[in-house]
């Protein structure tokens, strides 16, 4: 295995641990804000993970990697307002 | 008399992994589950007493299950591509079977829960919550098969030595698709396991 082969198994281990932390918060009955501030994050984090890592995009200057990358960013603040607004309607 | 088109002098050509018809399908994919989200967001705004409830009425450790397995068959895949760059054509060939594994298993436990839903009265009427999950999780379901396939076709390839650390197009491009599968099933599984 080498160099690259390790890190990719470091962030496959990583996503698994990221994935079981949003069950434990599923479980769990964390305030419905917090809960969505929390998965937000974590699906940011595991798609920037998966398009840097496994699908190889890398290059900086790279447009595939801009629009995928953004995509990661509108999303979890979809999920961010979607979770919160239950908060703000008083639910 | 020839003709030749050149790219404009310090516009210099992007490296696209795979190929280009590969990330117009990809793309096309995540615009749909896109606007399948602000669906999920508008229900969840316009009813959201089903949403509140509706996480707790689904299996939640199938959508763990399936998550695990769709990461690692998205790392098998890495591994995979990874196997053929330093010319290992068996290696190559056995990653993306167990790829395909986790593909097969993905389906199996998505029809188990399934069956569990109907057992537990979780159908499709009356509540935007499940209608909104079955919409999700068939039109994702329907991804897996078009990934599956397009592994099959990479694995006959393999096999048959079409593929060398210089040209292996078609075995990156059945990957990306996979991982792009994977990051739909990354914004599902939160919004319809843990989200309330």
């Amino acid at each position: 295995m080498d160099t690259q082969e390790r890190r990719v198994t470091w962030v496959w281990l990583g996503l698994v641990g990221l994935t079981l932390g949003s069950a434990w918060l599923g479980e769990h009955a964390l305030p419905a804000g917090l809960t969505a501030l929390v998965v937000a994050t974590i699906v940011g984090v595991k798609g920037l993970l998966v398009i840097r890592h496994f699908m190889g995009l890398t290059e900086a200057s790279s447009r595939l990697r801009q629009v995928m990358r953004l995509y990661f960013v509108v999303v979890p603040v979809l999920i961010l307002l979607a979770g919160s607004a239950g908060v703000a309607m008083g639910s | 008399m020839e003709f030749a088109i050149s790219a404009p002098a310090g516009d210099a050509e992007e490296r696209v992994p795979g190929n280009r018809g590969i990330w117009v399908g990809i793309l096309c994919e995540l615009t749909e589950f896109a606007l399948m989200f602000v669906a999920y967001a508008w229900f969840k705004l316009t009813h959201p007493a089903d949403f509140d409830n509706g996480p707790a009425m689904l299996n939640t450790a199938s959508g763990v299950a399936n998550t695990v397995v769709m990461l690692t068959s998205g790392y098998f895949a890495v591994r995979a591509l990874s196997a053929i760059r330093r010319n290992d054509v068996t290696g190559a060939r056995n990653w993306l079977i167990a790829t395909l594994v986790g593909g097969i298993a993905f389906l199996v436990i998505k029809a188990f829960e399934f069956r569990w839903n109907v057992d537990h009265g979780v159908v499709g009427t009356g509540n935007s919550f499940i209608a909104i999950y079955y919409y999700l999780t068939f039109n994702h379901l329907v991804h897996v098969v078009w990934g599956c396939l397009g592994l099959i076709w990479a694995i006959l390839r393999t096999s048959f030595g079409a593929y060398s650390p210089e040209d292996h197009e078609g075995l990156e491009a059945a990957t990306l698709y996979w991982h792009a599968t994977d990051l739909a099933w990354i914004v599902i599984f939160p919004l319809l396991y843990v989200l309330r």
